[in-house]
């Protein structure tokens, strides 16, 4: 990440995350698992991504590589944009600390000073329209609730640099917890977000139809090992699309079955 | 994707309304105390009934089985001549300075048991298997070492808590969800801020109740040495008074003082690790055992 620094500088204007020929590999011999093989993404900046797949197709792994939790075997990433925020499939909250406490924390970690924390944790639950239960602790919220907490955290961590780089949200499944109602609900207001913070969004999903209708782009990966097997622009999303996405995903499981 | 996005709003609006918790409405009070205060008043008073009852009916010799009202007498004898504060200054001050110096030893101890494996392979598990030692097996030994002094029975009180406190915050530690530090980490915190903001508030519970049983055991430790190690430079703290009581063939004086023992131990209990548990186990919504 720190090698490409003096190229990064070069393409800002265009690119937000850049992976080339990433590849992944657990284990060691016999025994290794290729997770990822030569995976090529751009997201530029302000742009909704949707990794699609089935389970096994590495794109957990992609996001951890991205957010930095995790480091590829070989292939280069390269980041114009600030701290990568992270969104799981769990809200993960501090049990411990209120909503807005929770979403201080990452504003803390980067060194933010109190007073500021304080307004900026209350601003962003506002935009998740969660001003009024600041104070509630995790348990005192719904499922819905804490996801919209997560996602304020989130934004929190990834929209404080000084120097105005583009933010990029990476989300690994956030609604995939929720029952349909409440997904619905949060996949529009993630959307409304996303439209008034100019967020990167890297949102993996198995859900062809959420896939479709939050990403201005969908990317398929195939499952072991995880490569791009096609991407489809998505902003005027018709029926259409949906089959064809869906055809495509059932080929790359049924070509698992033996 | 049909649905107009302000109808999803006047949606999530309404998801929002349901869900709001409702606020859990708090009995006042005298229901409370009726609830709590009551079962073990009349526990104690059945209790007294029944000794009362085997005194009058006289199977035992009054040496062994005294009257309520006698010890009642020797405990109102001692408080009233003081005699009793000074046995339970001298007790409780040793008690506390040596649980509080098993506190500062314990939590380090057990950080780098948790977190260092070379260490946890190395004493993780003799200091579970101390935790079993009753620590009064330690009187003779410290005797040997230190004399009859204060300081035997601070090593004993010692022995008793650091491997309950350094156990209970190894616990706290290991049963955090480790999703919570991943997110720390996805968050940009460091090392220390982790263990700050994150690690040791997630292992409250755990070294809590790692800290309440230690209480627990340097309270008994320190009996079981003011027991055994008594002498006139040792001055006379609850144990050396059983044990006056048990030389004298006073059995008002054992029993006032076994009584005084308790009553500490449950003064303790309920005083200060009942309510910092509630507080903070209310505070993570584990209010099932309260």
């Amino acid at each position: 990440m720190t090698a490409t620094l003096e190229t990064a500088l070069l393409s800002t204007a265009d690119t937000a995350v850049e992976l080339t020929a990433v590849r992944k590999v657990f284990g060691h011999g016999s025994s290794a698992v290729v997770a990822l093989d030569g995976v090529d993404l751009k997201v530029k900046p302000g742009e909704f991504v949707c990794l699609l797949g089935a389970s096994g197709c590495g794109k957990s792994t992609l996001l951890n590589i991205v957010a930095g939790l995790d480091a590829a075997t070989s292939g280069s990433l390269q980041l114009n944009t600030s701290r990568p925020a992270v969104m799981f499939q769990e809200p993960a909250l501090m049990p411990w600390l209120t909503a807005a406490r929770n979403v201080e924390l990452a504003l803390r970690f980067a060194g933010v000073g109190r007073l500021a924390r304080k307004r900026r944790a209350l601003e962003l639950l506002e935009l998740v329209r969660l001003g009024d239960v600041a104070d509630k602790r995790p348990h005192e919220l719904s499922g819905g609730m804490r996801q919209r907490v997560a996602l304020a955290r989130a934004l929190a961590s990834t929209t404080v640099s000084a120097d105005g780089a583009p933010a990029l949200l990476l989300m690994d499944e956030p609604f995939a917890a929720l029952d349909a109602i409440t997904r619905d609900v949060l996949q529009s207001e993630l959307l409304r977000v996303w439209e008034t913070t100019n967020t990167a969004i890297i949102f993996v999903t198995h859900d062809v139809r959420e896939a479709v209708r939050l990403g201005q782009r969908v990317v398929l990966l195939s499952s072991r090992p995880g490569r791009v097997v096609r991407e489809w622009d998505v902003k005027d999303s018709s029926d259409q699309v949906l089959d064809e996405i869906n055809t495509h995903l059932r080929e790359v499981i049924s070509g698992h079955a033996s | 994707m049909a649905t107009p996005p302000d109808t999803l709003d006047k949606v999530g609006a309404g998801l929002d309304a349901l869900d709001v918790p409702v606020e859990a409405h708090r009995p006042p009070l005298w229901r409370r105390f009726l609830k709590t205060g009551v079962p073990p008043l009349i526990a104690f008073a059945l209790l007294l009934g029944v000794w009362q009852a085997l005194w009058a009916s006289a199977i035992l010799p009054e040496f062994q089985l005294p009257a309520p009202a006698n010890v009642w007498n020797e405990l109102v004898r001692s408080i009233s001549t003081g005699e009793a504060f000074g046995i339970l200054w001298t007790s409780l001050h040793r008690a506390v300075l040596g649980f509080l110096a098993a506190v500062v030893i314990a939590t380090p101890l057990g950080l780098l048991i948790a977190k260092v494996r070379v260490v946890r392979a190395a004493i993780g598990s003799l200091l579970t298997g101390l935790q079993s030692l009753p620590s009064v097996a330690w009187v003779p030994a410290a005797i040997l070492w230190f004399g009859v002094t204060p300081s035997t029975i601070y090593f004993v009180v010692l022995m008793g808590s650091v491997p309950s406190i350094a156990n209970g915050l190894v616990a706290g530690i290991d049963q955090i969800p480790p999703l919570l530090p991943r997110v720390g980490r996805a968050l940009g915190a460091g090392r220390f801020a982790s263990a700050r903001h994150i690690l040791l508030p997630a292992a409250l519970p755990g070294y809590l109740a790692g800290l309440k049983q230690g209480w627990a055991f340097s309270w008994r430790s320190l009996m079981a040495a003011e027991i055994i190690a008594t002498s006139p430079q040792l001055g006379v703290g609850l144990g050396q008074y059983l044990h006056n009581g048990s030389s004298l063939n006073d059995i008002n004086m054992v029993i006032a003082a076994i009584f005084l023992i308790l009553l500490v131990g449950i003064g303790i209990e309920l005083l200060l690790f009942r309510p910092l548990e509630r507080a903070v186990l209310r505070a993570r919504g584990l209010t099932g055992a309260l």
